[in-house]
């Protein structure tokens, strides 16, 4: 075909200068890589000769940069697919040296995210191709880039970074809290889930686990911890949430409820009318309905039972299979985490609560999670409307009393009035807004960073620009909470220019002792 | 391109006329041949983009739009010093391309599911690809030829002339013809930047005024109007939120020049709190740089005497010792 010459003529002249001849092509595999530098920028034009040569080649050299044109070998190059339906980028051809930070397997497929693939575009790495067309960077930036996938904005930011050598994957806002997390709870995110599972099956730990089955205490305490493990850092493993469960637990053994003994189904295992979804991509709502799922009766364990019946298999993570549960043991099991207690943690969760959750007689009259939950809200609006009565019951009291303090730090303490705040302290539950959200999961670009199991990233990212408002209190508290344990940086866009925020809580230094 | 060359194709363009879209990039009937000269801005959300390097050219040297580059540079993408196409622009920059019938602001569409053109533009990608492979299979067999020659050559020249080694490389050069061979994946092919012609051609639509993606409102306008001024005055612009002001206001070309003036676009009557006033002299001063208060006239309050479109009132912060 490219013999004849009439053929020819014609696909030369349909195509716009910038695509390159075959000569081009060929010439450009001894292309040099280097950047020329810029000199020193000069403070005012004076027609002079030298400044207007000097001011030419600058421009010359800034033309030649910005004009070349990508060019590969078609051996270094990995093909993909982009499918609109999806979002999504699938691999043809296997993927290269970047499969160790960027993409992931879905259903035996190699997919990349919109904007993996048009970073990689940009590297040179990957050729994309619509319909057996290959797509331009243009096409690229103008359909992955959008408000369902990841903004413009978001990519600036994006690209930037990672051509600083950091590793950058999407911060998922379906992760369910720190607190779901330690409740066994099940994550929407169905890949996540997936990922999970092969996690499961791979760890000899938990084959050994499975097979011992009932004999052994572990099993459902491993359950628990396994499941967190994967999902937080194990020093959080104390945090709230379980600790609750767990007081309640021995709450109900302590003082075995007569009433609670007799009531049937109150089981947290089983008789759950379940409806998971496992193949739906949207953001689905929990499946577990919580009007359903009881506290586990082990108050009854005095009495009829001594081992809990199966879970519902629907509430485990994949192929887990979990017989019934000999209590005894897992009360031991229990009390033993109680021991293990630190002092500090112990005053931590007493200051949390105020007193035990267990001595409150209205919490124990709750049967389900939901019951639960109202009271909390209940309480909560409650204490909202609670007008300062004690002002007018109360007899007037000066904060500090003579002589009851013995150092000048016990006095400050004694008339501070206003706590210091803590941007993460009380776990208050501020409603989610739809402009402010984390986008990106950063990690330092020299760790060795593992796709399977990313662990703690170095910070998590907010994108927003100078032309849109500056977060507020009730934003940094939020995104801060949802973070948790990870520092929050704001990345700021200005037309092409990116610029890193932090918001970081200074406690004033205080030299009085 | 000449004029005797371009006959033959107008001719053949007529043959497909309307059912080849893909034909479209190097038209060379008139009008096309117009509408190819306007720069095209293409939006990517509500931020202006240009992707033609001519069209960045012709902007930085005719316009004085200067913009900001965004993409991976294509010689070096992993760094930030340098970077590549797309060019960002102002919003200003944009209307002003586009009021000044320089520029067409194209909005995209989604991609082209249209079979009959698809598969025609898939046709003849492919005969291109081909194209490519055999010509660059024949200038690898020169330029691997010119080698081997040359290696003859300087052996003819040597003093020790040793036959034997002459013999052998003449032999390779005789027997290159047939064993040469050009491995597919040794090929080079390029990943355009702009839309290339070949490609699945989007029907890209003007936009009305309407439905620019950004609203006018006062602020915008204030913007536009210090912006044209400023403009025509010789300056240069760029964004200055790093500097909490408009833009940064450059005596020559941004390449090689600091710039002087940051501006602050306010209308006549806006009220600035004193704090905010006093932060940005500050801040002015301590980047070496005049801070520019600009303030649009309204059109009423302007007299038949002054000229100014535009009042400027500089601001610096000096301590009297």
């Amino acid at each position: 075909m490219a013999a004849s010459g009439t053929q020819s003529t014609p696909l030369q002249l349909d195509f716009s200068n910038e695509l390159l001849s075959s000569s081009e092509l060929f010439e450009s595999r001894s292309r040099n890589h280097k950047i020329p530098v810029r000199g020193q920028k000069e403070f005012l034009p004076n027609n002079s000769e030298q400044q207007k040569t000097c001011l030419q080649k600058t421009l010359d050299e800034h033309w030649m940069l910005v004009t070349e044109e990508r060019v590969e070998r078609v051996g270094n190059l990995v093909n993909a697919e982009w499918i609109p339906e999806e979002k999504l980028v699938k691999l043809k051809s296997p993927a290269g040296k970047f499969w160790q930070t960027m993409g992931f397997s879905d259903q035996g497929k190699q997919c990349l995210f919109p904007e993996e693939a048009l970073y990689l575009m940009e590297c040179g790495n990957v050729q994309v191709f619509y319909q057996d067309l290959p797509l331009s960077l243009q096409e690229g930036y103008e359909s992955f880039l959008s408000a369902v996938t990841v903004t413009f904005h978001q990519y600036q930011v994006f690209s930037h970074l990672k051509r600083l050598g950091y590793v950058v994957n999407r911060f998922d806002t379906r992760l369910p809290s720190l607190y779901r997390q330690q409740l066994n709870m099940p994550l929407s995110n169905n890949r996540l889930s997936k990922q999970l599972k092969r996690k499961w099956n791979q760890s000899p730990g938990y084959r050994l686990c499975n097979k011992k089955s009932i004999s052994s205490p572990e099993i459902s305490a491993g359950q628990h911890e396994g499941e967190i493990n994967t999902n937080v850092p194990c020093s959080s493993l104390e945090a709230p949430g379980q600790l609750q469960t767990q007081k309640a637990f021995q709450g109900e053994i302590l003082k075995s409820d007569p009433e609670s003994k007799r009531a049937q189904g109150r089981n947290w295992w089983t008789n759950i009318p379940s409806t998971p979804q496992p193949d739906s991509f949207q953001p689905s709502i929990w499946y577990w309905d919580f009007s359903c799922i009881f506290f586990p009766d082990l108050g009854s364990y005095n009495a009829n039972c001594a081992c809990l019946p199966p879970p519902d298999p629907s509430l485990l993570p994949g192929a887990l299979q979990v017989r019934e549960c000999h209590m005894a043991k897992w009360h031991r099991n229990i009390n033993m985490k109680q021991e293990q207690w630190s002092k500090q943690e112990r005053q931590r969760e007493q200051n949390r609560h105020g007193c035990n959750i267990n001595d409150d007689q209205s919490v124990r009259q709750c049967r389900n999670w939901v019951e639960y939950l109202e009271l909390v809200e209940k309480r909560r609006s409650l204490q909202h409307n609670k007008k300062p009565t004690h002002f007018r019951e109360q007899e007037v009291l000066p904060l500090a009393q003579p002589r009851k303090c013995s150092s000048h730090r016990e006095l400050l303490e004694h008339i501070n009035i206003i706590q210091s705040y803590d941007l993460l302290a009380k776990n208050s539950r501020l409603p989610g807004s739809e402009q402010w959200r984390i986008t990106f999961n950063v990690y330092q670009p020299d760790t060795e960073f593992k796709k399977s199991c990313p662990g703690k990233p170095y910070t998590r990212l907010c994108v927003c620009s100078f032309d849109g408002p500056v977060p507020n209190f009730h934003v940094l508290k939020q995104l801060s909470l949802q973070s948790s344990d990870v520092s929050m940086t704001y990345a700021v866009v200005d037309h092409g220019d990116v610029s890193f925020y932090s918001f970081k809580e200074f406690q004033l230094p205080t030299d009085v002792y | 391109m000449d004029g005797n060359e371009t006959e033959p194709s107008t001719q053949s363009d007529e043959q497909y006329a309307g059912s080849s879209e893909w034909v479209d990039m190097k038209n060379t009937s008139d009008e096309e041949k117009a509408e190819n000269q306007t720069v095209n801005i293409n939006f990517c959300g509500s931020t202006p983009l240009l992707w033609r390097a001519a069209d960045i050219k012709m902007c930085r040297e005719e316009v004085g739009v200067i913009g900001t580059l965004v993409g991976s540079l294509a010689r070096q993408p992993r760094q930030n010093v340098r970077l590549g196409r797309p060019l960002e622009i102002l919003q200003e920059e944009a209307r002003l391309l586009v009021e000044s019938g320089k520029a067409t602001a194209l909005r995209h569409k989604e991609l082209d599911e249209n079979k009959g053109s698809r598969s025609k533009a898939v046709e003849l990608y492919k005969a291109r690809l081909e194209q490519s492979y055999e010509e660059q299979c024949a200038l690898a067999l020169e330029d691997k030829k010119a080698v081997l020659q040359r290696v003859m050559d300087e052996k003819q020249n040597d003093l020790k002339y040793d036959e034997g080694a002459e013999q052998a490389v003449r032999e390779r050069l005789e027997s290159l013809e047939k064993s040469f061979s050009f491995p597919r994946s040794a090929m080079a092919v390029q990943l355009c930047t702009a839309r290339a012609g070949f490609s699945q051609c989007p029907e890209e639509h003007a936009f009305l005024a309407a439905d620019w993606p950004m609203p006018r409102d006062e602020r915008s306008e204030t913007r536009f109007r210090v912006y044209k001024d400023l403009r025509r005055k010789g300056f240069y612009l760029t964004a200055a939120g790093k500097f909490g002001g408009d833009y940064l206001v450059y005596p020559g070309d941004p390449l090689r020049f600091h710039a002087h003036f940051i501006a602050l676009c306010l209308t006549m009557d806006e009220k600035l709190p004193i704090c905010d006033l006093l932060a940005i002299a500050r801040l002015g001063s301590n980047v070496k740089k005049t801070v520019l208060l600009c303030s649009p006239q309204n059109s009423s309050d302007r007299g038949e005497e002054t000229e100014e479109e535009v009042v400027y009132s500089s601001l610096q912060w000096s301590g009297i010792v």
